[in-house]
């Protein structure tokens, strides 16, 4: 569904991806594990456009999608829940999902997708006309994938989606990606959470110093030494 | 790059302008070519005009460097310089016409300009960017209306002449020559002000407040007082130039004293050469006076419009594609020699956490922990509010030297507030804060000041490094608290990074550091306060995993060195593994406390923050 | 700014003023002062929504307002038409000046430092005065009134009809300007970016679109003042140093970014301006106007009205 052939991207003159390829399968959860700095994020970002691509490129569904901006990525069906929760703080919450169908393909499901999204998120109806800066981190996290759900997205990224939470509403975060992946959405998640990660994803990455260093099924990762030494400190 | 071993052997004068090594004194060197050329080349020349064009450069180049104080060092963009240029213009004049020399006007209107710098900075310390540019324009504007209206000191709007007494002693000559040599003089004296400045513990000062002002205060830093002192001497070293042009040019106006474009001439000149460079607003004078004097002398008055559409067109060009000035287009070399400090130039390649977790990681050699020592903190029933918001509700703390406590809860419950109330950013609605002195007795300390000169030191969540700064210099803004002088403030910060493990990147700029080194970093930043009591806000988190283990030896480390330290903390394993005794902080309210094995079996503990499963998950 | 044309008093009070009772005086200034309200108002709306959006504040607005008024009086003078009419000209014209200004100026300086783009705009302003300045000189051009000038006399109240369509327009334009942005996908995207720029492009927001569109609205909006003003106000280079310092007053008074909160402190201001000017003379009112504006950028840089919003340029 997804693959990224030797990408090199970085911030300004600093190169921090050096050649990733990789790949998600459809019906996937797929994770990419790594130290802070070794280039998660940037490889999201890169995806979904934020960042420019050196070189390399990106392929969705087939077809290519490394020079195309931004906001045309979300209408091909890729969307990102990103690091920090990154609502509209001063909207209310109903209006943050609205703003998660605002592009012609998802707006003409934004009905059915709020009643999907409602549904799996009550704390987040009981507070739809709240103004998202009210909310606590844990809401604001739901909000923030809700929001990203509207958009009628084939391939969700999470970026750290638990980090800066409280353990409790870290496991119901992965909870909730469970669930996603259930109703048929593929995922793409980049986690500091390594063990509760490959605890529900199906292949993973590790990413090292804007390299993959190593990649298999997850079960296979979390038994491997080095992996278990370097990420889980076991 | 090792310019920590700043040579001894230089001699004390050039030590005396932070010329320390060989590229320092290439840098030198250029400076003085450049500066002999614009004394000489009028005078080989000879012609009045070329005169006239050199004192300008000179004149501008000095306002420039002057302004560049408090809008390059500092970073507040003040559009209202003129005011300063104006004071000394009006001054001298006033003098003058009561018969006393500039000489001595200078010096009063400097004094005045000072005053007046110093009362619009203080209340304009907390404005930024655009917000102090209008506050600046506007007291520019107060000024020029205060000049028309008060007719009997000023001559209303319609300006005033100088008295043609000729000599030296009116700064008033019929040759140029006299007139080049004062405004070289001038500008010579302005720039090794502003040399000096930026090498000693003053200039660290105003660019770490420039970059992050919290971080600055935490530093120990008197903001508010290094921006009034940048403010001050950087009006009268600039009403000072004002006074030398109202002589030079004999007849002065409120329109053109007081006037906002010519502040924004002023701040040209810096921007083309390069902002909070110490060269680069001469660079940027000698670059652009030319074209607009010549053009003015060749098209007049004919070109009405002409040279301001000029300066405009180039603001504008400079801001697109040359932001950092003229200096950044010189080769690496010439731009290291003429500002060491700006352009340290081992950066480069990003570092990648395995860098920081295998190089040199020794730190401290660990001693046997001492026995904990008397109570050090005491916090008694603190409660504050935001509005309706209860974010602290009647906590109690008390703390023993060299022990470390834990606090846990789950975001927003309340433990940044705390430790803003701990170290001074926040005041508490009630309650006290009880912090035993060095000298064994209790203070209530009341804001950052105070808590810093009791040794409370506290890094930041979200890290808050001196961005434009070298690892070094950041370390060295902490170092300064206990040695005011560079050399020995270098000194101990080379000898925190290597204990931090940091020592490797030193001349990295701090924005080029990984997450991890960042943290480090800010620990580093405090512990060359040598502080009593730490307190650390979420230094473990976005480290790797693998770095835990050492960063938790680490803090374990500075334990034993008998400081006394509260942690906030979400990695449950560093919190169970340093803490000897955790308080959990839910919704403002402490609702457990106690060693960490049954604090985290505490029923109301895992109901708020731990959960079922994550519990057994991290542990 | 200094050496700033001032516009000429709009009405002759000193024939009548000395006859009517204080009360009355005190309602005509209050007219005056609303009038002149209304100006401030329709003038630093569209500053207020470009900085609230995008971050920037633009120190050539009132340029673009000046460029706009000798637009109006070419057209007028031009085609001969009412100089309202020449708003179907002028408004185009601007919002793709506006457009033109973000693209190739504002954005690629995006994510510069603050200082970069007050330089800029400074840049820009004294470009755009001193190109006017080559082009047209230090004179003033006079657009016809058009029979805007008709002084409407209600009792002690008195003010011309043009001015009454400014109040009317601003209070027009700041509601209108509001339902766009609550109710409109656009004015919410619009919105969505102002506050965070990052997550509006994760929403398929055209980002760099959205930030021409308001900055265009933002001039648009002196665009629309300035086809109300030219017949009123004599036009020249200079004309919009005067309104853009009293454009910033009212905006940091209102809050930055805050629509309504402009509306409101441009009121103010327009009162006090009226009092000032007539008890205390018009270089002593300069002093009240950026006394008070010193005073709000002191001790409520967020404000007059709002609470802590819009707090990123104070620490």
């Amino acid at each position: 569904m997804l693959k990224l052939n030797n990408v090199t991207a970085g911030y300004g003159s600093t190169t921090i991806l050096h050649g990733i390829s990789l790949e998600v399968n459809e019906g996937e959860i797929v994770t990419i594990v790594g130290g802070n700095g070794a280039g998660k994020s940037t490889t999201l970002r890169t995806i979904s456009s934020l960042i420019k691509i050196a070189d390399g490129s990106i392929e969705f569904e087939g077809e290519d999608i490394t020079k195309i901006p931004a906001h045309k990525i979300v209408e091909r069906g890729i969307t990102m829940v990103p690091e920090a929760r990154q609502l509209f703080p001063e909207m209310t919450v109903l209006e943050n999902l609205q703003m998660g169908s605002f592009t012609k393909v998802a707006r003409p499901h934004y009905k059915e997708k709020l009643d999907e999204v409602l549904t799996l998120f009550p704390r987040v109806a009981e507070r739809l006309s709240q103004g998202a800066q009210s909310l606590s981190g844990g809401e604001q996290q739901m909000v923030a994938i809700a929001r990203g759900m509207m958009a009628c997205p084939r391939l969700m990224l999470f970026d750290e989606p638990s980090l800066g939470l409280a353990p409790i509403v870290v496991s119901q975060v992965f909870d909730v990606v469970k669930k996603i992946a259930a109703s048929g959405t593929t995922v793409l998640i980049v986690e500091q959470n390594v063990f509760q990660t490959l605890q529900i994803a199906d292949r993973g990455y590790v990413i090292e110093n804007g390299e993959i260093g190593m990649s298999g099924p997850a079960q296979e990762l979390m038994g491997n030494d080095h992996i278990r030494k370097a990420y889980l400190g076991i | 790059m090792s310019s920590n071993q700043t040579s001894p052997t230089a001699p004390a004068i050039f030590r005396f302008f932070g010329v320390d090594n060989s590229a320092d004194k290439r840098g030198a060197l250029y400076v003085f070519v450049l500066l002999a050329a614009l004394l000489i080349t009028p005078i080989i020349v000879g012609d009045d005009f070329v005169y006239h064009v050199f004192i300008t450069i000179c004149l501008f180049a000095g306002l420039s460097t002057a302004w560049n104080i408090v809008g390059g060092y500092a970073g507040q963009l003040s559009l209202g310089h003129a005011m300063y240029y104006g004071i000394g213009a009006y001054t001298g004049m006033i003098l003058v016409n009561a018969g006393i020399t500039p000489w001595i006007g200078m010096f009063v209107g400097a004094a005045v300009s000072a005053v007046a710098a110093a009362l619009i900075a203080y209340p304009c310390f907390r404005l930024k960017g655009p917000f102090y540019a209008l506050a600046s324009i506007a007291f520019l504007e107060v000024f020029h209306v205060l000049a028309i209206e008060m007719k009997w000191l000023t001559g209303g709007a319609t300006g005033k002449m100088v008295p043609l007494q000729i000599g030296w002693e009116w700064m008033i000559f019929t040759e140029r020559l006299p007139s080049l040599v004062i405004a070289f003089g001038m500008l010579c004296f302005v720039l090794a002000v502003a040399q000096v400045i930026r090498h000693r513990r003053m200039g660290f000062y105003l660019i770490a407040t420039r970059e992050r002002e919290s971080a600055a205060k935490a530093a120990g830093i008197p903001t508010i007082k290094v921006r009034i002192y940048a403010a001050a001497l950087s009006g009268a070293l600039v009403s000072m130039l004002g006074t030398f042009h109202a002589m030079y040019l004999t007849f002065i106006e409120p329109d053109s004293a007081f006037d906002l474009i010519f502040s924004i001439q002023i701040v040209l000149f810096a921007l083309v050469g390069g902002i909070g460079t110490v060269f680069g607003p001469l660079l940027g004078a000698i670059l652009l006076v030319p074209i607009t004097e010549i053009s003015r002398g060749l098209l007049g008055a004919s070109a009405l419009g002409l040279h301001g559409f000029v300066y405009g067109v180039i603001l504008m060009l400079v801001v697109v594609f040359m932001p950092d000035g003229v200096v950044s287009l010189l080769p690496k070399r010439a731009r290291k020699a003429l500002d060491p400090e700006q352009f340290d130039d081992t950066s480069g390649q990003p570092i990648g956490d395995t860098d920081l977790g295998q190089q040199q990681l020794d730190p401290i050699q660990t001693k046997a922990r001492p026995p904990l020592g008397d109570e050090v903190l005491k916090v008694d029933d603190l409660v504050k509010n935001f509005g309706g918001l209860k974010v602290t509700q009647h906590v109690n703390i008390s703390l023993r030297q060299g022990e470390v406590l834990g606090i846990i809860g789950p975001n927003g419950a309340g433990k940044t507030t705390l430790f803003n109330m701990l170290s001074g950013f926040l005041e508490a609605d009630s309650g006290s804060v009880v912090v035993m002195g060095p000298d064994g007795k209790p203070h209530t300390p009341k804001g950052v000041a105070d808590f810093v000169s009791l040794g409370v030191g506290r890094t930041f969540q979200i890290v808050q490094p001196f961005a434009a700064m070298t690892v070094e210099e950041n370390i060295m803004v902490g170092a300064f608290y206990h040695h005011p002088d560079v050399d020995s403030a270098r000194r101990v910060a080379g000898e925190i990074a290597t204990e931090l493990g940091l020592g490797r990147f030193l001349h990295e700029e701090a924005k080029n550091l990984p997450i991890g080194g960042l943290k480090r970093l800010e620990v580093a930043r405090v512990m060359a306060m040598r502080p009593r009591i730490l307190l650390l806000d979420e230094v473990m988190a976005g480290i790797n995993p693998s770095d835990l283990v050492e960063a938790i030896r680490l803090i374990k480390a500075i334990r034993d060195t008998g400081v006394t330290i509260i942690a906030i903390e979400h990695v449950m394993r560093a919190i169970m593994d340093l803490s000897d005794r955790v308080i959990v902080i839910n919704s403002g309210a402490v609702i457990a406390e106690g060693d960490p094995e049954s604090v985290v079996r505490d029923e109301a503990v895992i109901e708020a923050y731990l959960g079922k499963e994550a519990g057994n998950a991290e542990a | 700014m200094a050496g700033g044309s001032k516009p000429p008093p709009l009405n002759q009070r000193s024939n009548w003023h000395g006859v009517l009772l204080a009360m009355d005086l005190i309602f005509t200034n209050l007219v005056n002062g609303l009038m002149l309200g209304a100006l401030y108002a329709i003038v630093s709306v569209g500053l207020t929504l470009v900085f609230g959006i995008i971050k920037v504040i633009n120190f050539a607005h009132g340029e673009f307002l000046m460029v706009a008024m000798f637009l109006v009086f070419f057209a007028t003078a031009y085609f001969g038409v009412h100089p309202y009419v020449t708003l179907v000209v002028v408004l185009p014209l601007i919002f793709g000046l506006g457009m033109l200004v973000q693209r190739v100026l504002i954005e690629p300086l995006q994510d510069s430092d603050e200082h970069i783009m007050i330089f800029a705009t400074v840049g820009l302003s004294i470009a755009m005065i001193n190109l006017m300045l080559m082009l047209f000189g230090p004179d003033i051009y006079s657009t016809p009134s058009s029979g805007l000038r008709t002084v409407v006399d209600m009792g002690p109240a008195m003010f011309l009809t043009g001015q009454l369509n400014i109040l009317i327009a601003a209070i027009a334009l700041v509601g209108g300007i509001h339902l766009f942005l609550t109710r409109t996908q656009l004015g919410r995207a619009i919105r969505a970016t102002g506050q965070n720029r990052a997550a509006a492009q994760l929403m398929g927001i055209n980002v760099s679109w959205v930030y021409m569109v308001t900055f265009g609205i933002g001039v648009s909006c002196v665009g629309l003042a300035a086809v109300l003003i030219a017949p009123l106000y004599p036009t020249s280079p200079e004309v919009g140093q005067y309104f853009v310092l009293l454009s910033f007053v009212v905006v940091v008074m209102g809050g930055l970014g805050s629509i309504s909160g402009a509306l409101l402190a441009a009121m103010i201001i327009g009162i006090v301006d009226a009092f000032a000017g007539f008890y205390l003379g018009a270089n002593v009112k300069d002093l009240v106007v950026f006394g008070i504006f010193l005073l709000v950028l002191i001790f409520r840089p967020q404000g007059l009205f709002g609470g802590a919003r819009n707090m990123s340029h104070v620490s």
